[in-house]
């Protein structure tokens, strides 16, 4: 038998450090990983910035009817900002990619 | 003193800060931050004997040389194409139709452009920085440095 890891791992980890968020118009938990970044640009220069980023649950993001499709550009506000997706990744779990999370790369709205 | 090598990359700052909607310029920092964009760099360049070294004459005799100094654009915007296109051009424009640049490199020497490269990655917004690539050939005399 196979070990939960939704309610082992990551429903825990969720209430212990998630932060509300809205995806759209639907409310939901996620992780702020909101973090510094530095980048290329050019043969020697770096370019430091952040990089807005978010960790959902996908089984949270079913239940709330909101599919795969429906990320792309979507607005997720959390901690005071809101964002828009431009990208992601499916994180997935020992429990197959329905039952991991997914990880929102985020740009500001008008960038 | 005469050091044109200097006289030219302290223009090139100079011309990079007349570029039009530049908010920083900086020589030969290699750490920008995304709130300095759009940022120009000017970094010291590489610099070659091209005539002149044959060995057969005295150590400090003129020299004709070639740098060629990296000067970069960083910009973050909706329309990072089209905006690193407009600095290309303007860049493009003012360095080689400097009065003071083409003076400095002298009757033989010469303003060449070589070429430009791309970056491109995402931090809040998507940033672009555009690398272009001058030569500058001019004399260098030991005896006036």
């Amino acid at each position: 038998m196979s070990l939960d890891y939704s309610s082992l791992l990551y429903d825990p980890v969720y209430a212990e450090i998630g932060v509300p968020a809205t995806l759209g118009a639907v409310s939901l938990t996620v992780i702020d990983d909101t973090r510094p970044k530095q980048l290329p640009a050019g043969s020697f220069a770096d370019v430091r910035g952040m990089g807005p980023g978010a960790f959902a649950r996908i089984p949270e993001l079913v239940a709330a009817g909101i599919i795969q499709d429906d990320w792309m550009d979507a607005v997720l506000a959390f901690n005071g900002r809101s964002w828009k997706v431009r990208s992601y990744e499916l994180r997935g779990s020992p429990n197959g990619e329905d039952q991991g999370e997914v990880r929102f790369l985020l740009k500001e709205i008008d960038g | 003193m005469a050091d044109i090598r200097e006289d030219i990359l302290a223009r090139l700052v100079e011309v990079m800060a007349t570029v039009p909607n530049i908010h920083t310029v900086h020589r030969n920092n290699v750490d920008i931050t995304d709130d300095q964009m759009p940022a120009a760099l000017v970094l010291d360049g590489d610099e070659d004997v091209v005539a002149g070294n044959d060995g057969s004459r005295p150590s400090n005799r003129p020299l004709l040389v070639e740098m060629t100094p990296e000067i970069q654009i960083m910009e973050q915007s909706s329309a990072i194409g089209s905006d690193l296109t407009t600095f290309r051009r303007e860049l493009m424009k003012l360095v080689l139709d400097d009065p003071t640049l083409k003076a400095k490199t002298g009757s033989n020497g010469k303003i060449s452009y070589l070429g430009c490269t791309t970056v491109f990655g995402w931090q809040e917004k998507q940033y672009g920085a555009l690398q272009m690539r001058f030569s500058f050939k001019y004399p260098l005399k030991p005896d006036d440095l």
